[in-house]
């Protein structure tokens, strides 16, 4: 069970990328494709042991309290996401060795290691049998992407992108995984593999629509799938390396990945297969129409990966038994072809730096045998013998003619296909043999490390198509029997006889031929409609982000504006509305209880009090408020007096009179008072506000007495004052024998505040700045 | 008398916070002051006010006498109120300086830290 250590050497090999880099900057990409590439010849030995649709299993225990442990399982499927990871990984990695070699070793090493430590997320992701744990590797490839799509950070352009990417795929993973989580509700656990045959549990379980839409949505998103598709098309801001590994063989395929995954579980549920067709339909539709506008070489690529994961989709949806066997091909076929079309549009791109299809031309001389790739590449593209494309969609056709749909998925790919012939005669033959006057200068030639990704993918590819035996019962058969849960025989061969696919694949490559042709009067057509093309853009992503950002600063603007009287207003008015609420939700609530005879000495000083606080309020001067305020105190040191605590009555006098005289000396130091600092609206709302606080205070303390008050701590002051602590003086015993230590606090915060005073006060104040 | 003590309370507690609704340093102190007077009161009134005896224990006694008041929440409020000393003491303090170094009472002036009505000093760019 080695294959579960490939995702640490894979990771081992990212941290590697950045020293090497440093060290052996021309040749770092060719000895770091070594790690890749062990992987992938480790995993080909593993393919005699799913060859008879079994499935290995090997699990260590992580956080097992949660039912999490770090298992992996390899099937037929999972091993032919990880022989494609690893395989173009490899090639990826020498690709981008060259790449990068204009550019500085920083950049280098940390474009190696950021494509490694993707492999390897991508690696956990294909091989885990826990879902959780898949979750986690699924994230960090939304989370690497991120960073892939923003290599060149200093452009606006791949910020927003890298943005737009992590918002859209992370995000959709969010949902994914309240859907796992919904998972290990339902089943009590996180196995993919108990998941899968407990599949009919799942499925009557009431949450499986929940479950299944929750699923979708992540693969969806991930997938680029309608109404996420807009995202990938602008993630060709990354580096073309990038592109070519992300977009078109390993990340945004993972969707499919998954749907395929969970495809054995809902298959059964109503509406799971037909939202999977009429979604990768309309996804087709739309990015085949997208590719024809597109101005960018990559772009046109992007939009025509897009449409291929509507394929797979769609492929995923139909109910027919071939479709596996078609699903399994198509991955492989446009991994092969798509990740080639990249390289090559990289090495055009990265020769004249010019990244507009219609300004590249005459190439075919400069760069020899990247030609001879994009030709091979896009053969294969358009689904002609002899290449594994053609294969492919013949079996594409075949699951579609046996599923129980009409005519309408059939339609549909006949279209989108005949795009892809069509973007496959114009990005194969208009950069590279298109007679030209003025072939586009080239700065340099290509370079071996940036031959063999497209070379060896190209070249696999006619290898495939002539020798289908080479793959079809060693990778195809039992990837498509992992999908299915059953044992399949492929036949996966070249020529079927006459067929009614082989007629429908003769229609695609007329129309497919047509569109080639007329490539620049459909382009300039479809480039008017403006309007209808930006309904399916990103125009409801960005009015998304912008409304959201809108509401951020306007809710800042109201509650972080800089005025402490709203910030105390906002407090005031919440602890009010705790109160309010905590009274209206009590069900028995007897307030209001009068108690006690009334003492005319005590009225009199209340009264008093309430007189000097309002006058406070009320008085323009500043002394005569510290007058008003100082009847508040003395008077609660005459109450304290009146109702048996002459130590409360002794310290209120003392501080009080501290208080005067301080405040005093400050008073004296400041200005007269000369303006409201309220406007009259402010000091009405101000008012009501302080009324209300005071309303909810005056029912809370009337209502004090209703409950008898617990006496328990008192009764032991009480008692233990003078048996314990030998002191009489009960108040003082508490303060200073059994809260000693809060006492000790409280002088230590005395001494702080003294201390800081002091701090501020001392020297002269120097003035930094006059205002009125 | 216990609806009077109440009322008198919550309006004290009213007019404290009004005052600290104001833009003026000292009378935001003011409303300081008042409040937690109010606050010490409060906790005063809810201990029960029904014996007047202070909480000391009799020569020819070992416990607490029946007619004596609740000592608890006098022990509470003597720290209560030396700390709100220590606290106007402190804020004081700062009014004196920021008057010094800012010139101004108004806490609409002292906008140094946050600008008034907006927290950005200017539009960030947009996303995309």
């Amino acid at each position: 069970m080695i294959f579960a250590w490939s995702i640490l050497g894979a990771m081992g090999a990212a941290f590697l990328a950045w020293p090497l880099s440093q060290v052996l900057p021309r040749l770092s990409g060719w000895i770091l494709s070594l790690a890749p590439l062990s992987i992938f010849f480790l995993l080909l030995g593993e393919i005699g042991s799913v060859s008879d649709g079994a499935a290995h299993v090997k699990s260590f225990a992580w956080v097992p309290s949660l039912n999490i442990e770090l298992a992996f399982r390899l099937d037929g499927f999972s091993l032919l996401f990880a022989l494609l990871i690893s395989g173009i990984g490899t090639l990826v990695t020498i690709y981008a060795g060259s790449y990068f070699n204009g550019k500085s070793t920083a950049d280098k090493g940390r474009f190696l290691s950021l494509i490694l430590a993707f492999m390897a997320a991508m690696l956990g992701t294909v091989l885990s049998d826990n879902l959780i744990v898949m979750f986690v590797f699924w994230e960090l490839t939304s989370l690497i992407s991120f960073l892939l799509i923003g290599f060149d950070g200093e452009k606006s352009e791949a910020r927003a992108s890298a943005l737009q990417s992590l918002i859209v795929t992370a995000g959709g993973g969010l949902v994914l995984f309240a859907g796992i989580v919904l998972i290990g509700i339902t089943l009590d656990t996180f196995s993919v593999s108990e998941v899968l045959e407990r599949a009919g549990e799942l499925v009557a379980s009431q949450l499986a629509g929940v479950i299944a839409a929750c699923v979708i949505v992540g693969a969806f998103t991930k997938s680029a799938q309608f109404p996420f598709h807009f995202w990938l098309p602008n993630a060709m801001a990354a580096p073309t390396p990038a592109s070519a590994y992300l977009h078109s063989a390993t990340m945004v395929k993972l969707g499919v990945f998954l749907l395929a995954r969970f495809d054995q579980v809902f298959a059964t549920l109503p509406g799971f297969g037909e939202t999977l067709v009429v979604a990768g339909s309309i996804t087709m539709l739309v990015s085949g129409l997208k590719a024809i506008r597109a101005e960018s070489f990559k772009a046109i690529l992007a939009q025509s990966t897009v449409a291929s994961l509507g394929i797979l989709v769609m492929l995923i949806g139909l109910d027919s038994e071939v479709a596996a066997v078609a699903t399994v091909g198509f991955i492989l076929a446009h991994a092969l072809y798509k990740a080639a079309l990249f390289f090559c549009a990289g090495t055009a791109i990265h020769a004249t730096g010019e990244a507009r299809l219609a300004n590249l031309r005459g190439l075919g001389r400069a760069l020899p045998f990247t030609a001879i790739a994009t030709i091979l590449a896009s053969l294969s593209m358009a689904g002609l013998p002899p290449f594994v494309g053609f294969i492919s969609k013949e079996y594409l056709f075949e699951a579609q003619l046996d599923s129980s749909w009409a005519i309408f998925p059939v339609v549909v790919a006949v279209i989108v296909n005949a795009v892809m012939v069509g973007v496959a005669g114009v990005v194969s033959i208009r950069p590279y043999y298109w007679p030209t006057k003025t072939p586009t200068v080239v700065e340099h030639g290509e370079t071996p490390g940036m031959l063999v990704g497209p070379m060896a993918l190209a070249g696999f590819g006619i290898l495939i198509g002539l020798f289908p035996a080479i793959v079809a019962g060693t990778v195809i058969a039992p990837a498509a029997s992992a999908l299915r849960g059953e044992q399949i025989e492929v036949s996966f061969g070249l020529w079927h006889g006459l067929t009614p696919m082989l007629a429908l694949s003769v229609i695609v490559v007329v129309i497919g031929s047509v569109i080639a042709i007329w490539w620049e009067a459909i382009h300039r057509r479809l480039a008017q409609y403006d309007r209808f093309f930006s309904l399916l853009g990103d125009r409801f992503y960005r009015s998304a982000i912008d409304s959201t950002l809108a509401l951020a600063a306007s809710s800042t603007k109201l509650l972080q504006n800089g005025d402490q009287r709203r910030y105390t207003a906002v407090v005031v008015l919440t602890v009010t509305a705790a109160l309010a609420a905590a009274f209206v939700s009590m069900p028995d609530f007897a307030f209001l209880a009068a108690e006690g005879d009334i003492r005319f000495a005590v009225v009199a000083v209340l009264a008093l009090m309430v007189l000097g606080a309002i006058a406070t309020a009320l008085v323009r001067s500043l002394i005569a408020g510290l007058v008003a305020s100082g009847l508040v105190g003395f008077g609660t040191a005459v109450l304290f007096m009146m109702h048996g605590a002459p130590d409360l009555a002794l310290t209120q006098i003392a501080v009080e009179t501290l208080l005067v005289v301080l405040l005093t000396a400050v008073l004296l130091r400041l200005p007269a008072r000369r303006r409201h600092s309220r406007t009259g609206g402010e000091r009405n709302r101000d008012a009501v506000l302080a009324l209300g606080f005071a309303l909810m205070i005056f029912v809370a303390l009337a209502s004090v007495g209703v409950s008898p008050i617990d006496l328990r701590l008192s009764e032991y002051f009480a008692n233990a004052s003078y048996v314990e602590a030998y002191g009489r003086n009960v108040v003082n015993v508490i303060l200073v024998d059994f809260r000693a230590i809060d006492t000790l606090g409280e002088i230590a915060v005395v001494a702080f505040a003294t201390v800081a005073a002091w701090g501020l006060l001392r020297g002269p104040a120097k003035l930094i700045r006059t205002k009125d | 008398m216990s609806l009077i003590y109440a009322f008198s309370v919550s309006a004290l507690m009213g007019v404290g916070i009004y005052l600290m609704l104001s833009r003026h340093l000292m009378r935001m102190l003011f409303g300081v002051v008042i409040l937690s007077t109010a606050a010490n009161l409060l906790i005063f009134v809810s201990g029960g006010l029904q014996a007047v005896a202070p909480p000391i224990i009799q020569g020819d006694m070992n416990i607490l006498g029946e007619t004596a008041a609740n000592p608890l929440p006098q022990a509470l409020i003597l720290t209560a109120i030396v700390i709100g000393f220590a606290l106007v003491a402190f804020a004081a303090a700062l009014v004196l300086k920021a008057y010094g170094t800012i010139g101004s009472v108004f806490t609409d002036d002292q906008n140094d830290a946050e600008r008034l009505g907006s927290p950005f000093y200017e539009e960030g760019p947009r996303n995309g």
